[in-house]
C-alpha cells in the first residue's frame, strides 16, 4: 500500500508534465503545428456533438454556401451570391464554377439539396433543429440551388456559416467518422488517436491556395503541457490559451506574438428562475448587485476578458455594453433581500467540475457571504453529473458555465431550458426577430438583451477571452474566435 | 555498540512524532487564529509574493496561503482519524472473527478481505465521489474501506499468535468464552500491531485525500484543503511555483510524519522485536 502511495505521487507528478502529444515538428517551412486544448471523438459532428470537430474541420476541409468572417459577418463561400425573395422565404443561391469535392465529384446544387435535406434525415445531433425551419430544396440549375423556408428566419442563413451548412457529396458520406470528403482548401490526411491530426493541401481547391500545404492539429488534454510545448518549439501556435495567467510569459519573450479578442463563451452564473427563491425578480437583482463581476473577472481570468452584462457578445451586430444595469452594490443587494424578506439563506451553487468554474464559484461564494447569502459548492462531474442533474433534471439554485454556442441568447425564449426563464415578451421578441429585417432583427434583439439583463435571467459574469499565442512569423490568425471554426485559410508567414 | 543500543539511538520515533506534532499542532491553532480569512477572496492581493503580512503570499484569490495550510490541517487530520476510524473499527473485529470462529467463516471472511484488496482506494473514492457526491466524507469512507483489508488481516495474523499461547489454552482449558478471550487477552495483544498499523494507513489517507481533492473528488471548495491547493496552482507552474511548493511539503511533512511515527511505534511495540529490545 505504501508504495501504490509513492506511486500515486510520482504519477501526478509525471502526468503534469507529459500529458499530451508527443509528435515532433518537422522543420518543414511548408508545414505548421497548431495546438489545441480538446481533442475530436472522430470526425463526423453529423453525428457526434463537440466543439473540437467543426473547430478542426469546418471551413478548412468541408465548406458551406457562407461562411461567417473574423467580424462575424455572413459571407459567401460556396455561392458567389444569393437573393432573398419578398416574403422572406426563398433564397436561391448561385453557386460557385469549378467546385470540386476532394473525391474529384463536382459540386452541383444537387450536393446542396442532399446536404441540407440529410441534416433532417441522417443527422443524430440537437443541432439538427436548426434546419427544421426548411420547407424544401429546389434543383433550378447545376449551379442554382433554391431553399424555401417554411416561414421567414434570419437565423437560418446565419446558421447556415455553421457545421450544419457544410456540403456533402452523395458519394463522400460512407464513413465521415474516419474519412471526411468536402469541398475545402485541406483535405483529411492522417489521424493519430489522443495525439494529432493531419491536413494537407487540397492540389484541386477552387480558391486561393493555402500558404501552408500541411498543417498538424497537435492535442494537449493539459494546459501546461499546451503552453510548454509552444515554450519548447514543438508546435507554432496555441489556438487558445486557457489559463490566463500563463499569458504573461508568452507577452515578455519577443518569440511569440500574443493576440487578445472575444469569443461566443459568456460564463455564465446562471439561476433557476423557475425555483424559489430564485423565482423572485428582487432575489435574482440582489444576487447580481453582489457579486463583483470585474474581481471574479481579474481572479479567473487575470482580468483577461469582456464585461458584457448580457448573453451578447460584441461580434454580434445587436451588441451593446450593458454591464452597468446592475453595478456592484452590496447595500442595494442587502435591501434587496430584505424587501424580498429572506435573512440568512442558503443556496445550491452547483458548477462543472472545471478549473474556470470551479474557481469562479469561489469567487462568487466569498463575495454573497458578505450580504449574507450563504452558498455550498458543489463541484459536478462534467459533463455527465452536471449534464444529468442540472441542465436536464433542473436540480439547482445556481451553476456556472461557459456557454460557448453562438447567438446562444435564443435558449431564453425556451422555458423549458435549464434556467426555466419564462417570459412572454422575450419569446414574442424572438419571432419578431427571426422574421423581420435585418434592421428589425437588430432592434428586437437589443430589446431581448436589455430585458434579460433587467431581469437579472442570468449573472453573465464576463465573455471569456480569446487569447492566441504564435511565434512571430506565422500571419493571419484572427483575434476573435466567432465561429465554430479555427479558420486555417487565412494563415501566412513572414 | 549492540543492535538493541542502535535501535533505541533510531530518531524515527522522535522525528515522526515531531512532525506528525507540528501538523496536529496547525490544526488545533487554526480554531483559535489565523493571519488571514483562508476563504475570503479579494481581487486586489492576488499573486502576491511573501511579505510580512503574508508568510508565504497568497494565491490567485488573494487568500493566505498561511491561513490555507492552517485550515487545511484540520482537513487531512478529519480524513485521516475517519478514514483509520471506519477502517479499524470494521477491520479488527473482522479479522479477530476470521482466526478465532469456523474455520468456513474466516476463510470466508478472508476471501472477501481479498476482494476488496484488490480494489484500488483511489478507484473506489472516485466511484463513491460520482455516485454520492464528491466531498470529504465520501471520500474518507471510501478511503476507510479501502484500508479495512490491512486491519482484518493484522488482527488475524495477531490474533492467530495470541490463540497457540499457552495461557489462552489455559483460559479456553479453564471454560473462558470465546468473547471472553477475545476481550480479556487478544485485544491487548494485537493493540500495539494495530496503533502502529493505524499510523501507517493515517499517511495513506492523507496522500489519498490530496489526491481525491487535486483530482476534483475529494473536499468541496472552499474549504481550504492541500490537495486543491496543489490542483489550483497547477496552471501557476511555471508563474509561480511557490503555490505549489509550500502546500506539497506540508503534505510531504504530514507523511512523513505518520510514516516515521508508524515505522518507531513498531520499533517499540511489535512483539516479534520485543525480545531483541
Amino acid at each position: 500500500m505504501r508504495v501504490f502511495g509513492a506511486t500515486l505521487v510520482l504519477a501526478m507528478l509525471v502526468s503534469a508534465c507529459s500529458a499530451g502529444s508527443s509528435v515532433s515538428v518537422p522543420a518543414d517551412p511548408d508545414a505548421i503545428s497548431i495546438g489545441f486544448a480538446a481533442e475530436p471523438a472522430n470526425l463526423d459532428f453529423t453525428r457526434t456533438d463537440g466543439a473540437a470537430i467543426p473547430q478542426a474541420l469546418l471551413y478548412n476541409v468541408y465548406e458551406g454556401l457562407v461562411k461567417l468572417d473574423a467580424d462575424g459577418r455572413v459571407v459567401p463561400l460556396l455561392a458567389r451570391e444569393w437573393t432573398v425573395s419578398e416574403d422572406r422565404r426563398t433564397y436561391d443561391f448561385q453557386l460557385r464554377p469549378d467546385v470540386t469535392f476532394s473525391n474529384g465529384q463536382p459540386f452541383t446544387a444537387q450536393d446542396v439539396k442532399f446536404s441540407v435535406e440529410r441534416v433532417k434525415t441522417a443527422w443524430t445531433i440537437s443541432l439538427k433543429s436548426k434546419m427544421d425551419v426548411v420547407d424544401r430544396v429546389d434543383v433550378v440549375g447545376p449551379l442554382h440551388a433554391r431553399v424555401v423556408l417554411k416561414r421567414p428566419s434570419n437565423n437560418w442563413l446565419f446558421d447556415m456559416t455553421t457545421r450544419v451548412g457544410a456540403m456533402f457529396s452523395p458519394s463522400g458520406v460512407a464513413d465521415l467518422a474516419n474519412t471526411p470528403v468536402g469541398t475545402g482548401p485541406y483535405t483529411f490526411a492522417t489521424r493519430k488517436r489522443g495525439d494529432s491530426i493531419v491536413l494537407r493541401a487540397n492540389p484541386s481547391y477552387w480558391g486561393r491556395r493555402p500558404a501552408y500545404t500541411t498543417v498538424y492539429l497537435k492535442y494537449y488534454k493539459d494546459p501546461t503541457a499546451l503552453n510548454n510545448a509552444l515554450l519548447s518549439n514543438g508546435i507554432d501556435v496555441i489556438s487558445s490559451i486557457t489559463t490566463p495567467d500563463s499569458i504573461g510569459q508568452f507577452e515578455a519573450d519577443t518569440r511569440f506574438t500574443v493576440l487578445q479578442g472575444t469569443t461566443n463563451a459568456e460564463v455564465t452564473l446562471s439561476f433557476n428562475n423557475a425555483k424559489a427563491p430564485l423565482n423572485d425578480k428582487r432575489v435574482r437583482q440582489a444576487l447580481t448587485y453582489a457579486i463583483d463581476r470585474k474581481a471574479v473577472m481579474a481572479t479567473v481570468s487575470a482580468g483577461r476578458g469582456t464585461q458584457i452584462g448580457s448573453m451578447v457578445p460584441p461580434t454580434d451586430p445587436w451588441y451593446e455594453d450593458l454591464s452597468g444595469v446592475h453595478p456592484h452594490d452590496p447595500a442595494r443587494a442587502k435591501a434587496l433581500l430584505a424587501e424580498a424578506g429572506l435573512r440568512n439563506i442558503s443556496l445550491r451553487l452547483r458548477v462543472a467540475n472545471l478549473p474556470y468554474a470551479v474557481s469562479a464559484a469561489q469567487v462568487v461564494a466569498s463575495q454573497l457571504a458578505d450580504v449574507g447569502v450563504n452558498v455550498s459548492i458543489e463541484p459536478l462531474d462534467f459533463p455527465a453529473v452536471w449534464l444529468k442533474q442540472v441542465f436536464t433534471d433542473h436540480d439547482f439554485d445556481m451553476s456556472i458555465v461557459q456557454h460557448v454556442e453562438a447567438r446562444d441568447i435564443v435558449t431564453f425564449g425556451n422555458p423549458k431550458y435549464y434556467w426555466g426563464y419564462d417570459s412572454p415578451k422575450v419569446r414574442e421578441l424572438l419571432t419578431q426577430a427571426d422574421v423581420g429585417t435585418p434592421e428589425k432583427q437588430v432592434q428586437a434583439m437589443k430589446e431581448i438583451a436589455r430585458t434579460i439583463a433587467d431581469d437579472a435571467a442570468a449573472d453573465w459574469l464576463f465573455l471569456f477571452p480569446n487569447v492566441i499565442a504564435a511565434k512571430t512569423k506565422v500571419t493571419g490568425l484572427s483575434r476573435n474566435q466567432v465561429s465554430e471554426s479555427f479558420d486555417l485559410t487565412g494563415l501566412g508567414r513572414r | 555498540m549492540t543492535t538493541a543500543a542502535m535501535k533505541r539511538r533510531t530518531p524515527t520515533l522522535t522525528v515522526g512524532a515531531i512532525l506528525v506534532g507540528l501538523v496536529v499542532l496547525l490544526a488545533v491553532m487554526s480554531f483559535l487564529w489565523t493571519p488571514h480569512d483562508p476563504t475570503r477572496v479579494d481581487a486586489a492581493v492576488r499573486l502576491l509574493g511573501p511579505t510580512g503580512d503574508y508568510l508565504f503570499g497568497t494565491d490567485k484569490f488573494g487568500r493566505d496561503l498561511v491561513s490555507q495550510i492552517m485550515v487545511g490541517a484540520r482537513t487531512t487530520l478529519y480524513v485521516g482519524v475517519v478514514a483509520v476510524g471506519v477502517a479499524a473499527v470494521i477491520g479488527t473485529p473482522l479479522g479477530i472473527l476470521a482466526a478465532m470462529g469456523p474455520r468456513w467463516l474466516g476463510e470466508f471472511v478472508m476471501r472477501v478481505n481479498d476482494l476488496v484488496l484488490a480494489f484500488p482506494a483511489l478507484l473506489l473514492a472516485i466511484m463513491f465521489g460520482a455516485v454520492f457526491g464528491a466531498s470529504t466524507l465520501t471520500a474518507m469512507i471510501a478511503i476507510g474501506i479501502a484500508t479495512v483489508p490491512s486491519f482484518a488481516r493484522i488482527a488475524r495474523s495477531g490474533t492467530l499468535q495470541v490463540m497457540s499461547t499457552e495461557y489462552v489454552l489455559a483460559a479456553r482449558a479453564a471454560g473462558r468464552s470465546r468473547f471472553a478471550i477475545a476481550h480479556r487477552h487478544v485485544l491487548p495483544n494485537v493493540a500495539g500491531l494495530l496503533i502502529v498499523q493505524s499510523s501507517v494507513s493515517f499517511a495513506i489517507a492523507v496522500l489519498a485525500e490530496a489526491a481525491l481533492s487535486f483530482l476534483g473528488f475529494g473536499t468541496r471548495p472552499p474549504t481550504p484543503s492541500w490537495g486543491r491547493m496543489l490542483q489550483e496552482s497547477q496552471e501557476l507552474l511555471a508563474v509561480q511555483p511557490r503555490l505549489a511548493i509550500v502546500p506539497g511539503i506540508a503534505i510531504a511533512i504530514a507523511v512523513l510524519g505518520f510514516n516515521l511515527l508508524g515505522d518507531g511505534l513498531r520499533d517499540r511495540l511489535d512483539p516479534r522485536l520485543a525480545g531483541r529490545r
